[in-house]
């Protein structure tokens, strides 16, 4: 799957890619409105990440050309204000999701893996592991052979983990995937432990044991 | 005590004493003036009286007229020789009054026209001297007081007048608010003084004005600009973290910076969203039921509410609708109700909420005792116990002042409350 990455910021430009690529993403790059057009015309990509404050304009301007020439195309935006007001705004110009800087990599990853499967699969798509099967779209979760009860922070946990295979995930990360902003809270990170540490038992009440594990002081990794 | 109060009290003292001094004086110099005419009349009776006496032997009573009386005595010689002048007063026989004196001048003299000596006194009433004396006292007085009331109001009139410029300055100076961007415009005047303060004002507050502007741009850049940084710090970082191979030492050192970082950038975030509210970047309004949009924000933190066992009590007027931006609302009671959730107790705390037309308020137990009124809504008034830095409150108070809402805080009985009048 190839991925247009239009952001000015090198150094972040080189981390998305970077992450993304270890995912398995192929990944293009544009530093510009001008550069992103042209390789637009030239090029067809399943997504692109947008940064909306570019050198020469705002990055509203690819977004409209995008809609107008290849609207199969998914659309996330990237944007350094940290208002709600700009989620309206970024999904009334089309944009099909929204990142406010600085965002986890991982949060990116999993967004581009929601959309990507919302997009191809009509929506109906499966986390598929050995002995793991996670249907996105009823939002199941089958333990070899066996319906898993989860909670809903459960199952957006594993997802987000699952979206994230063999990636460290920061606590922090969790957090935020599931509060937003008010992530801070001091019990925020008690309350992912104790969220992890009941995933974990009912997995292992599955014979699924390897599939969560803990990093010691930074957080959790999905194995595959 | 306003000022040409003040000036013309000091003014209306000083004239009442020179006036009274000017009275007096007059009074005196008017009386004694009179009296030397009074002198000069009797004076003139006693050379008539002197004619007299050479040409009548026995002159008693001869010249009772012309409201003089007169009291001839025969002496053997003559032992006085010049003229004595006697102020007296003498009681009235005709009126039964006791207090009732008239008040005489007499000339008392000797004289010896043929052998024989008299010893005679003139007397006159001075009643129609004091007369005319009261009655020039009289007119002076109301003179006087007519001045007063004159200069009373001339002096009000023209320190009215004078001061004018003044008092426009000093109403501008009132109402200058450094945060809008105006300039000071002052009345003309062509008073040297009231020329200088104005203007010294003016390079005042422009001075003022530059100062703040330079200080809040700059805070928004370094807020601004530090946000790519951080950016690609907790980038590189989350990057880093993906290697494997670590010890715990180096997870632990990992972990807290990267800690750190988000603890930055939080912070950052919130110094932005202050200059943004300050900025009236949040101008477009929606009317929202501020009930629902409680219910709302209580329903996201369930998560945090559940694990304190924190129980809500709410009386919530469903009729209530602001018109507001939906930003700064969120902001608003986010904050109220995590600082709420926070600093509550840890087990079986108790959040009460309470909000009508008017008021929102927000009631909460804690293990915190009150809060310093004065520290209250300081930017980073650091807590204690959480190590977060306090912009919440900071968050709250410029939200409250953005839309005129006033806010309180009181603390009773272990209960902490806030209260908003909308």
């Amino acid at each position: 799957m190839k991925i247009f990455v239009i952001e000015d910021e090198k150094s972040l430009r080189e981390d998305i890619v970077e992450y993304l690529s270890e995912n398995y993403y192929k990944c293009d790059v544009a530093a510009n409105i001008q550069i992103a057009l042209q390789k637009l015309k030239d090029n067809t990509y399943d997504c692109a990440l947008i940064d909306i404050g570019l050198p020469d304009g705002s990055g509203i301007e690819i977004i409209e050309y995008i809609k107008n020439h290849n609207p199969g195309m998914g659309v996330i935006m990237i944007t350094a204000k940290n208002a709600l007001e700009d989620k309206l705004e970024s999904l009334k110009i089309g944009a099909d999701d929204y990142l406010t800087k600085p965002f986890h990599l991982s949060e990116l990853n999993a967004r581009i893996y929601s959309l990507m499967r919302r997009r191809n699969f009509g929506g109906k798509n499966a986390l598929s592991f050995d002995g793991l099967e996670i249907d996105t779209s009823e939002k199941k979760v089958i333990a070899n052979g066996f319906g898993l009860q989860l909670t809903k922070k459960e199952y957006d946990i594993l997802v987000y983990l699952a979206s994230n295979p063999t990636h460290l995930i920061t606590k922090e990360a969790l957090a935020e995937n599931i509060w937003g902003d008010k992530a801070d809270m001091a019990t925020s990170f008690d309350f992912v432990y104790s969220q992890i540490k009941n995933l974990k038992k009912k997995l292992n009440e599955a014979n699924l044991k390897k599939y969560i594990k803990v990093v010691y002081g930074l957080g959790y990794k999905f194995m595959e | 005590m306003k000022l040409h109060t003040k000036t013309n009290i000091y003014t209306i003292i000083a004239t009442l004493l020179l006036f009274s001094f000017g009275i007096f004086i007059v009074y005196q110099l008017i009386l004694s003036r009179l009296d030397r005419e009074v002198d000069k009349q009797l004076l003139i009776v006693k050379s008539n009286v002197i004619k007299e006496l050479d040409e009548v032997a026995a002159p008693n009573k001869l010249f009772s007229n012309q409201g003089y009386s007169f009291y001839i005595k025969k002496i053997p010689t003559q032992t006085i020789f010049d003229n004595q002048f006697i102020e007296y007063s003498e009681k009235n026989p005709n009126t039964r009054d006791i207090n009732h004196e008239t008040i005489k001048r007499s000339l008392r003299f000797q004289t010896t026209p043929k052998k024989q000596s008299y010893d005679v006194t003139i007397s006159v009433s001075l009643t129609e001297r004091n007369r005319i004396g009261d009655y020039i006292a009289l007119v002076v007085i109301v003179f006087l007081l007519i001045s007063i009331f004159v200069l009373f109001i001339v002096n009000r009139l023209i320190s009215t007048f004078i001061w004018s410029p003044f008092y426009d300055t000093l109403s501008k100076i009132k109402t200058w608010n450094i945060k809008k961007n105006e300039h000071l415009v002052f009345k003309p005047t062509n008073i040297d003084e009231f020329h200088l303060l104005n203007d010294t004002v003016k390079d005042l507050t422009q001075q003022i004005q530059a100062d703040y502007h330079n200080l809040k741009e700059f805070t928004e850049n370094v807020s601004h600009e530090a946000q790519t940084p951080l950016s690609i710090i907790s980038s590189k970082l989350e990057l880093l973290m993906q290697e494997t191979n670590y010890n715990e030492k180096q997870h632990k050192l990992l972990g807290q910076t990267y800690h750190a970082t988000k603890r930055l950038y939080k912070l950052n975030e919130g110094l932005i969203l202050l200059t943004r509210i300050e900025n009236k970047q949040f101008a477009e309004i929606h009317s929202i039921n501020l009930a629902l949009a409680i219910e709302e924000k209580i329903e996201v933190l369930e998560d945090f509410i559940e694990a304190k066992t924190i129980k809500i009590e709410k009386i919530l007027n469903t009729q209530t609708v602001k018109e507001v931006n939906s930003v700064l609302l969120t902001i608003l009671l986010n904050n109220l109700l995590i600082n709420a959730i926070k600093y509550n107790l840890e087990k079986e705390g108790l959040i009460k909420i309470t909000l009508d037309e008017d008021f929102f308020s927000i009631e909460n137990t804690s293990f915190q005792d009150k809060i310093d009124k004065q520290m209250l809504f300081n930017r980073f008034n650091k807590n204690s116990i959480s190590g977060s830095l306090g912009l919440g409150l900071s968050l709250i108070k410029k939200i409250v002042d953005f839309y005129n809402w006033q806010i309180t805080y009181t603390y009773k009985e272990g209960i902490h409350k806030f209260k908003i009048y909308m």
